[in-house]
């Protein structure tokens, strides 16, 4: 019998089926038990699903080292399990000749060694953002995405009979500068694609955007961020911003919530001949004296709300990869299920090792 | 067939309750007629049960997989497809009987029930949950016909009896369920990945049961090689079979019951 060189043999051992069991089995006992320490740590796991791998493995091994060492172990041996396969799949194909009846079965390597490595790319490249407001109208940087935006064109609520939410309508609208990306109806299980960009919707909200006010020889006006109110008298008031709950740093304004609490809006005030005043107006106090200078009054009737539509966008440049590795293992897997029967009416059984 | 969907739900159970003594029967008496009665009980309650699937389905314009009474109903149906595949190509008759008592307990448990066919929630409004639902069940009904022939051999090699099929048979035809079951679960999964990204943006989750259910299809992937080494085969690969349908129970019924999930009716 020839003897086999210690490259012949490293070879054989990487494409050996009693390996790929052993890391198979250690691999399946460790997500075994860590998938029950998951379970039970919410607090240390509870981001996982928004978080690309690589990057929360990094920040939770500062933290949790001692509980997260199985994810760390799982990782690795799934990485070695999948170039066991790849391996075996490269046998496989170095002899095809002589082994292309199996073609099914090694589809559904082929489908698993894409989908890990799929999955390590994703891990390592990709960017996950929960929680992405979207106003209508307006233009919203895609988080990860250097120079793209969002703009929701239009929104529409679905609610069902009882007044719960039951799906979200977004007119959505991909684009780089001024050139359109890619146009969508975005909404449950339609999201927006556009390369490895996937936008899914996942829930709506409102916030106060400013308030109705009375103005004296003005009447009812919306005072909210980029009105401009002409006044009696030619001067000009410009609401710069609003915060609908804000706290006073010295004579500065910081938000502090999103909740209606303490609003209070940055105004610009111009009158011809004056130089312009530009300050905030908390509405719990009194109006600023420049204000009352220039005549204006303001009587705060009733907030203002815009709805918004909260979506996720999460990049993964492995998705791809991961769809072709499905598609071989379907493909595969229907061969090996036909040929599976007519091997076994013509008696063919596979080497036994 | 709507209207009488309780009564028609009795007389399914009845025939499938009907079919087991006579199997019984059959088993030590072998007297032909009595298998004829059994499979003929079946037949009967497994054409009944497919009627009212597919009137469910096209009265829902879906198929009804969303709450508890439609996934132990269709659930029930797989695993009686599963062994009416086994019992009428191999005769596997009593030796696949558990997976018969398995779908009376699911059947039994439903009879009291709300049949009614909840709306549809736009999340499950897509064909991949569809499919999705039904590899996952047919799926799960193979991994419990694998587990049933296990047991059978695993009785026939430590108390031979000659009334048990041959162990060389039982082997093959575990081997057969197993594969099945992986091919079944494979689709399952690719669906459910693609779902996943289309719906939550990812197409693999760590919540507990996705986890689990790769674990699942790990494990029988696992059990598809596991034949190829001798020390595996027959004994091994019977109490593998034990093993693996301990994972799916897990999986389906111990992750509901035990911890919380966000797929609470699989
Ligand atoms: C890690 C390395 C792996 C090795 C060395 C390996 C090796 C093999 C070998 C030698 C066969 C037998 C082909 C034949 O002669 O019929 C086989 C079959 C098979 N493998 Fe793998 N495999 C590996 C990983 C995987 C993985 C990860 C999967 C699942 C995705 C998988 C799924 C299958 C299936 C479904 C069959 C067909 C089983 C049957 O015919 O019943 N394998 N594999």
């Amino acid at each position: 019998m020839n003897r086999l060189t210690v490259s012949q043999r490293l070879w054989r051992l990487c494409c050996s089926l009693k390996l790929a069991i052993v890391l198979a089995s250690a691999a399946t006992l460790f997500a075994i038990g860590g998938s029950l320490t998951i379970h039970f740590h919410p607090r240390i796991y509870g981001n996982l699903d928004t978080t690309p791998l690589a990057q929360w493995l990094l920040a939770a091994s500062r933290d949790h080292a001692g509980e997260i060492w199985w994810l760390w172990v799982t990782g690795v041996l799934f990485l070695l399990f999948g170039l066991n396969t790849l391996c075996c799949f490269v046998d496989w194909l170095i002899h095809i000749n002589l082994r292309w009846r199996k073609l099914g079965e090694y589809l559904i390597h082929l489908g698993f060694v894409l989908f890990v490595g799929a999955f390590f790319w994703g891990s390592l490249a990709g960017t996950r953002t929960d929680g992405v407001r979207l106003f209508v109208g307006a233009l919203t940087p895609v988080p990860g995405n250097p120079g793209t935006y969002l703009r929701l064109d239009h929104f529409e609520p679905v609610m069902s009979d009882n007044g719960r939410p039951l799906d979200m309508i977004n007119q959505l609208t991909l684009l780089r500068g001024e050139s359109v990306l890619a146009e969508t109806v975005a909404k449950i299980n339609h999201p927006l694609i556009y390369k490895d960009l996937v936008v899914t919707v996942m829930s709506f909200g409102q916030s106060a955007k400013g308030f109705q006010v009375l103005i004296p020889n003005l009447g009812m006006v919306e005072l909210v961020p980029g009105q401009h109110l002409r006044l009696p008298g030619g001067g000009r008031l410009e609401v710069l911003e609003f915060l609908p709950d804000a706290v006073r740093h010295r004579n500065q304004w910081t938000a502090r919530s999103e909740r209606l609490v303490d609003p209070v809006f940055r105004l610009r005030l111009t009158r011809p001949g004056l130089e312009p005043w530009e300050g905030w107006y908390p509405l719990r106090e009194e109006i600023p004296f420049p204000l009352i200078q220039a005549g204006v009054r303001i009587w705060p009737k009733q907030p203002l709300f815009a709805n918004y539509s909260l979506v996720r966008a999460n990049r993964d440049p492995g998705a791809g990869v991961a769809l072709a590795g499905g598609i071989c293992l379907l493909i595969g897997s229907l061969i090996a299920l036909g040929s599976f029967y007519r091997k076994r009416s013509r008696g063919d059984r596979p080497e036994i090792v | 067939m709507l209207a009488h969907q309780p009564v028609i739900l009795n007389i399914i159970f009845a025939c499938y309750l009907a079919a087991l003594p006579c199997y019984l029967l059959h088993f030590f008496r072998h007297k032909r007629g009595w298998r004829v009665l059994a499979v003929s009980a079946m037949l009967t309650g497994f054409a009944l049960q497919s009627a009212l699937l597919a009137a469910r389905w096209l009265e829902a314009g879906y198929l009804p997989v969303t709450n508890l009474f439609s996934t132990q109903y269709f659930f029930s149906w797989a695993l009686v497809l599963t062994y009416l595949y086994f019992d009428v190509r191999y005769r596997v008759g009593s030796s696949g009987l558990f997976v018969v008592v398995i779908n009376l307990l699911l059947l039994g448990s439903v009879l009291q029930r709300d049949p009614e066919i909840p709306i549809l929630i736009p999340s499950l409004d897509t064909p991949l949950f569809t499919i999705h639902i039904i590899c996952s069940f047919t799926g799960y009904a193979m991994f419990a016909m694998a587990f049933t022939l296990g047991v059978i051999y695993l009785i026939n090699r430590y108390i031979p009896n000659k009334r048990l099929p041959d162990p060389v048979v039982l082997r093959k035809l575990n081997e057969e369920a197993i594969f099945l079951g992986f091919i079944l679960f494979s689709i399952c999964m690719i669906a459910g990945c693609i779902w996943a990204y289309i719906a939550w943006g990812f197409y693999f989750s760590w919540e507990i049961k996705s986890l689990w259910s790769f674990i699942v299809w790990l494990f029988y992937a696992g059990m598809c090689h596991a034949k190829f080494i001798r020390r595996w085969q027959g004994t091994g690969y019977a109490w593998l079979s034990l093993l693996g349908f301990g994972v799916v129970l897990f999986t389906y019924l111990g992750i509901g019951l035990l911890l919380e999930s966000s797929h609470p009716l699989e």
